[in-house]
């Protein structure tokens, strides 16, 4: 079975083809049955491959070789496919939660005239996610995180029509270049102190052959890998495009942008744990700007009036308790919190989605309320994933982010109330929206209480499979003090190592796991005290500074963009107004004024252009003869 | 100091003078005469090297027909000093200074160049029969290809010398 | 060595089909048929010469190795390419049809000599035979100025560095006495006299011009937006990677052993170009000037390959040569059919010509350097050439930054294809035959993205 995991990203590439190359002939419903279907046939061998997998006679990753990639001298890249437990538990919440997403999808987006090309660029999304995971070494991980770059940034920008929604595909994009041009940094220089990329041959050399900077090469390589996350799962400082992302259609955001694409950044650090448990400097970092981030947004989270704009940080956030968790070197804790996250987030979305549609198109929280007596299905559901996320136990929520929290109290104590605010603002910030949204008295206008209704069953049937595994979800890892199996762990245990176990006694567990729901549920009551309904009164103060997002997206454009294209302005201006048209008149002047006057303007513009050689052949001159020499 | 030098030293200052001359004057007329004049001193270093052929080819080819044509083009356009573009003083100060400049740091750079000499006796190399005998043995290709470039030049000048007339064109 | 000779005497007979030949669209017919004759010639010269030691011709004028007969035959087969994308577009231009091709084919002759010069002078010549087809084909155009100007402009510059490297041709022969690169002096000796060395800068700053690195850039611009676009379409791609390749034999084979006295400089050319033409790319309104501006930001990573001196930069600058020209000539196809040359003339061209913008989009995706596309494994090759040689890590680093501004000018293009409304107006209706010639250019960039050792497959 095993053989066959090339079929996984195969079908979503066909679905894309099709799609893709008929996107004018093929009609809208036939799309969405293609698109669903190729990756339900995805889904089904990937269930094939992990009871191959968990079953106690695999043993090892299985290598799969497609073909050679790359071969220079010493230098032999294959594209090879790699199956163990890691790839195989990525691949079952990419197709699982993707097929979801795609039934959904159907209903959603039945009434936009793009669904053929939508449901083309959503296979392709797919397929990418499914290199990246699947990949045996760091290029093929690279080329499926450059693909669903790519594809984030088609979908955000969608809706084109929308110049906003444009220049946020464009922010998005920009961003994760940043961000790739870290990743790509580590790589070469992987490359270049162990002359492979592939994980098996990388981390078997670790620890045996020193880099060319000793000890430090660890920590060099490992934060440049880092860098390449920190753009794709939006960690403090390159986050701003996410919740720019939101202008996406909301299926989208459910999928890229909350449970698979950036949780890839995730991916790469539980894969290279290996390295990241050698440099235990740069975990530091990580967990610092996990706990950061996690804050940060939960902060930005409590004053936002878009329903998605909440959740975009709210996914922020959470992303930040994964790097917290893999900081502090509990990195299958954080794969489990991927995969919770995976199910209550993408319910979440999914929920607001369904909002969404009964309202029109309307986000703002405000303008909602009461939705809850139309829309039952969608309600319960939407309790179903904040009661997850906020981490009220027997929810799956509870079970993943108590381990990290529990992970954080054995790592250093301080970190972990820190960490314990970031949660209960979580708590806070969810049923803030929950209440506004379902309960209390409609408030928006006549005609859209009207037209209040609940999702087609296409819609409504994917939410509940998503609230059964937001509930059920984290059953399989139970708290030690709950159950000596651990059934996650224990399937990681081959592929990821965690630095370091941590034992604590069971009452300090019980401990935490009692002050950290009972503080979820007293925040869910001043959620629900605080906000029956909501003030339109602008806000002042320290809440204005959190409704604009602590102005991050202004410093950035001031300190950064401005500066840049400033630059670039006057780089045009210099060189191609004043220098070249400044002297001579421009080109569409001369036109005008005939071929007697074009005669000067060549001497002159010839002039200046050798003149600029001339100086040029100096400076190199000087700098060969009087410069610095290798 | 022999005659061979005292002859180089004239030449060369000729030769360095009459080309500041070509891109100074400001009737274009003078500068083709300058320019001949160039020529001709150059043809006595020709001469000085032992390479007599070279030397009459210079003066047949450039000196006389092509500069004769260069003449020919200015006096039928009827180019004199009015038409000439006045450079404005910032852009004589540029091309003072980038020159100098060029000068100064090539001076700088190769003055502690060592100066082999390549040919210490003097060979026959310039004469007609020798020269050939050179350029159809050793330096054949380069002398064969050279016709590709005059080819392409040639229909260079057709294709943009020629009137476009657009009924002939079917 | 028979394709020099092929490539001449088609010329020839080019020129007098002119004659002969009234219908202007049979000139284009027979134009595209002596391309695939001409690369039948290199491909036989490929496959009957043994893959041994180097073969010197004439005196060590040429020498014929694998990388030289393997660059002319991709060069030959890019210009295939190209006379059947561009071919109909050529007719437009002006009346000398046939001349136009006969000029094209001796810009053939000389990217040939340029791949196996092994002598000062057949440089020399190989890079004027290379050089003055193009002044003349870039003022074709004689209606519209702008081509007159460019092809003025052009000639003016090139005479200029023309001089140069005939200055820096002098100098070395002064210090070594010898023409023949593998025989300079220099190469055994151990003090490097300044006279070699300032030969060995002339030379530099000469080739640099014709590869549009900066400072020696500034032609670029004018002449490539001036020119009559067919011909841009060559200018950018064919002859900047012969001129590469003619860059890459001198500075590896002849000057490598002293690589440490040119690296320095080179890598501040390199740094300048990188940045000024990925900074100023970003402004431009014209996406015939913005790629312009583009070629010379590529032209900044293929002298990453020279700056490198081992065995990868060689595979690096083949594979870059084939995937940045094959991309770029299908970009100008799609150019040539629209209308407005701005980036507005762009907007809607997604609804319209969906498959057009379809292959624009992988084009420039391979010019961003995208992985799965041509331009990404040229990228990674050249930028592997420089990591082996363990130096400049702060170039690369530099390049990468630049890489990704990049992205922005050549991510506008798309844009406007797909997420703005506007009409974009066609000259006239792509033909399905042209649809299927973008389609299979389209997928050789994608197909060297994925097999790049098949470019490697011959040397």
């Amino acid at each position: 079975m095993t053989q066959l995991v090339y079929l996984i990203p195969l079908f979503p590439l066909i679905g894309f083809l099709i799609n893709g190359l008929g996107w004018r002939t093929i009609p809208k419903t036939a799309a969405g049955i293609i698109g669903s279907l190729a990756i339900l046939a995805s889904f089904v061998v990937s269930v094939g491959i992990f009871f191959e997998v968990n079953s106690p006679s695999f043993h090892g990753p299985v290598l799969v070789h497609l073909f050679d990639f790359i071969q220079t001298g010493k230098l032999y890249i294959p594209f090879t496919f790699q199956v163990d437990a890691l790839s195989t538990l990525f691949l079952l919440i990419i197709t699982g939660v993707g097929f979801l997403i795609h039934v959904y999808s159907t209903s959603y987006m039945h009434h936009d005239e793009g669904m053929v090309k939508y449901f083309a660029f959503l296979n392709l999304f797919v397929f990418s996610m499914l290199l990246l995971v699947l990949g045996a070494n760091y290029l093929v991980m690279f080329i499926g995180w450059e693909g669903v770059g790519l594809c984030s940034y088609l979908l955000i920008g969608f809706w084109f029509k929308n110049r906003d929604y444009t220049n946020a595909a464009k922010k998005a994009f920009v961003m994760n270049r940043i961000g790739d041009l870290g990743f790509l940094v580590g790589m070469m220089m992987i490359l270049f102190n162990y002359g492979t990329l592939s994980y098996g041959e990388f981390f078997g050399k670790l620890g045996t052959v020193p880099g060319a900077l000793g000890e430090n090469t660890y920590n060099w390589i490992a934060v440049c890998l880092f860098i390449g996350a920190i753009g794709k799962s939006a960690q403090i400082p390159l986050y701003t495009w996410l919740p720019d992302a939101m202008a996406g259609p909301t299926p989208v955001s459910a999928l890229i942008h909350a449970a698979t694409m950036v949780t890839a950044g995730i991916y790469m650090i539980a894969r290279s744990s290996v390295l990241y448990n050698l440099a235990p400097f740069t975990l530091h970092i990580v967990a610092i700007i996990g706990l950061a981030t996690a804050i940060f947004a939960a902060t930005v989270a409590i004053k936002q009036y878009d329903i998605k704009k909440v959740l975009a940080y709210s996914t922020v956030s959470q992303l930040g308790f994964m790097f917290l968790a893999l900081g502090v070197g509990a990195y299958t804790t954080a794969v489990f919190h991927v995969m919770t996250h995976a199910f209550f987030k993408a319910l979440l979305f999914l929920g607001s989605g369904s909002v969404i549609h009964a309202m029109g198109g309307e986000q703002d929280i405000r303008l909602m309320g009461g939705l809850g007596k139309k829309m039952r299905i969608t309600q319960i559901t939407f309790l179903i994933g904040c009661l997850a996320i906020s981490g009220i136990p027997g929810f799956s929520g509870f079970f993943s982010k108590d381990e990290i929290l529990a992970a954080t109290y054995a790592h250093d104590p301080i970190l972990y109330y820190m960490a314990l605010a970031a949660a209960m603002m979580t708590a806070f910030y969810m049923f803030r929206l929950y209440f506004l949204t379902f309960t209390g008295k409609f408030r928006g206008t006549h005609d859209q209480e009207h037209h209040l209704h609940e999702s087609p069953s296409a819609m409504t049937i994917p939410l509940i499979v998503l609230a059964i595994l937001s509930v059920v979800g984290g059953y399989v890892g139970l708290p030690a003090v709950i159950s000596e199996h651990h059934a996650l762990a224990s399937y990681l245990s081959p592929v990821v190592s965690n630095a370091g176990e941590h034992h604590m006694a069971a009452g300090t567990e019980w401990l935490l796991m009692g002050l950290s729901s009972g503080l979820s549920v007293v925040m869910i009551i001043y959620a629900f005290t605080a906000n029956k309904v909501p003030s339109f009164v602008p806000n002042t103060g320290l809440a204005k500074l959190l409704e604009n997002k602590w102005y991050v997206d202004e410093i950035y454009d001031a300190v950064i963009v401005r500066p840049l294209a400033a630059l670039s302005g006057l780089l045009d201006k210099f060189v191609e107004k004043s220098g070249i048209d400044g002297i001579v008149n421009g080109v569409g002047k001369g036109v005008r004024y005939g071929s007697d006057r074009i005669r000067m303007l060549q001497t002159g513009q010839v002039g200046f252009y050798i003149f600029v050689m001339v100086l040029g052949i100096v400076a190199l001159f000087a700098i060969t003869f009087f410069g610095v020499k290798l | 100091m022999g005659i061979y030098d005292i002859a180089f030293w004239i030449l060369t200052v000729i030769a360095i003078g009459c080309a500041l001359g070509v891109i100074l004057s400001r009737n274009p007329i003078n500068s083709v005469l300058f320019l001949i004049a160039t020529f001709f001193a150059i043809s006595g270093h020709y001469l000085l090297l032992n390479a007599q052929f070279l030397a009459i080819v210079n003066i047949i080819v450039y000196a006389g027909a092509i500069m004769v044509l260069f003449l020919f083009v200015i006096m039928l356009m009827n180019l004199n000093a009015d038409v000439e573009p006045q450079k404005g003083r910032l852009v004589q100060l540029a091309g003072v200074v980038s020159g100098g400049a060029l000068l100064l740091v090539l001076l700088a750079a190769l003055r502690t160049a060592k100066y082999p000499t390549l040919e210490s006796t003097p060979n026959e190399i310039g004469l007609i029969q020798n020269l050939g005998e050179v350029l159809f043995t050793q330096y054949v290709l380069p002398f064969e290809i050279s016709s590709v470039l005059f080819l392409s030049a040639m229909i260079g000048a057709i294709v943009i010398g020629k009137k476009e007339d657009s009924t002939h064109s079917a | 060595m028979k394709a020099i000779i092929a490539a001449t005497i088609l010329g020839i007979v080019m020129m007098f089909a002119g004659l002969q030949m009234k219908n202007k669209s049979s000139v284009v017919t027979l134009a595209i048929v002596l391309a695939f004759l001409l690369l039948g010639v290199n491909i036989w010269d490929l496959v009957a010469t043994p893959a041994t030691a180097p073969v010197g011709y004439f005196n060590n004028m040429l020498r014929i190795d694998r990388y030289a007969l393997w660059f002319s035959t991709l060069m030959t087969g890019v210009t295939v390419l190209y006379t059947l994308l561009v071919g109909k577009e050529i007719q437009k231009v002006g009346v000398h049809v046939a001349e136009y091709f006969a000029l094209i084919f001796f810009i053939l002759c000389g990217v040939y000599i340029l791949s196996c010069y092994n002598n000062m002078l057949m440089l020399f010549l190989g890079i004027e035979i290379l050089s003055i087809p193009q002044y003349i084909l870039a003022g074709s155009d004689k209606k519209n100025l702008k081509s007159s100007e460019a092809s003025l402009k052009y000639f003016l510059m090139g005479a200029f560095s023309t001089g140069i490297l005939l200055m820096g041709i002098t100098l070395l022969y002064g210090a070594t006495g010898s023409f023949n690169i593998v025989a300079y002096s220099f190469l055994q000796s151990d003090a490097l006299n300044p006279l070699a060395l300032g030969g060995v800068i002339f030379v530099m700053i000469a080739l640099g011009f014709k590869v549009s690195a900066a400072p020696m850039h500034m032609w670029t611009p004018d002449v490539y937006d001036g020119s009559p676009t067919p011909f841009t379409a060559y200018m950018a791609t064919v002859v900047k990677a012969s001129a590469f390749f003619a860059f890459i034999r001198l500075f590896q084979v002849s000057f490598g052993s002293i690589s440490s006295q040119w690296t320095v400089v080179l890598s501040v050319i390199t740094a300048a170009t990188l940045l000024i033409g990925n900074l100023t790319a970003v402004f431009q309104q014209s996406v015939k000037r913005m790629l312009s501006y583009s070629s010379i930001a590529q032209a900044g990573f293929m002298l990453f390959a020279v700056l490198a001196v081992n065995a990868v930069a060689w595979q690096g600058i083949i594979i870059y040569a084939v995937a940045y020209s094959i991309a770029t000539i299908g970009i100008f196809t799609v150019l040539m059919k629209l209308k407005d040359y701005t980036y507005d003339g762009f907007n809607g061209l997604a609804k319209k010509e969906p498959l057009l913008a379809f292959v624009t989009t992988i084009f420039l995706f391979s010019l961003a350097g995208i992985p799965l596309t041509g331009g990404f494994m040229a990228k990674y090759y050249v930028i592997q050439a420089v990591m082996v040689q363990n130096q400049f890590l702060w170039l690369v680093i530099f390049g990468l930054l630049m890489a990704a501004i990049s992205v922005y000018y050549y991510f506008r293009v798309i844009i406007a294809m797909y997420f703005k409304e506007g009409n974009a107006e066609l000259h006239a209706p792509v033909t399905q035959g042209e649809k299927v010639l973008l389609v299979i250019t389209c997928g050789l960039v994608i197909l060297i993205g994925i097999f790049p050792q098949l470019l490697l497959s011959w040397i």
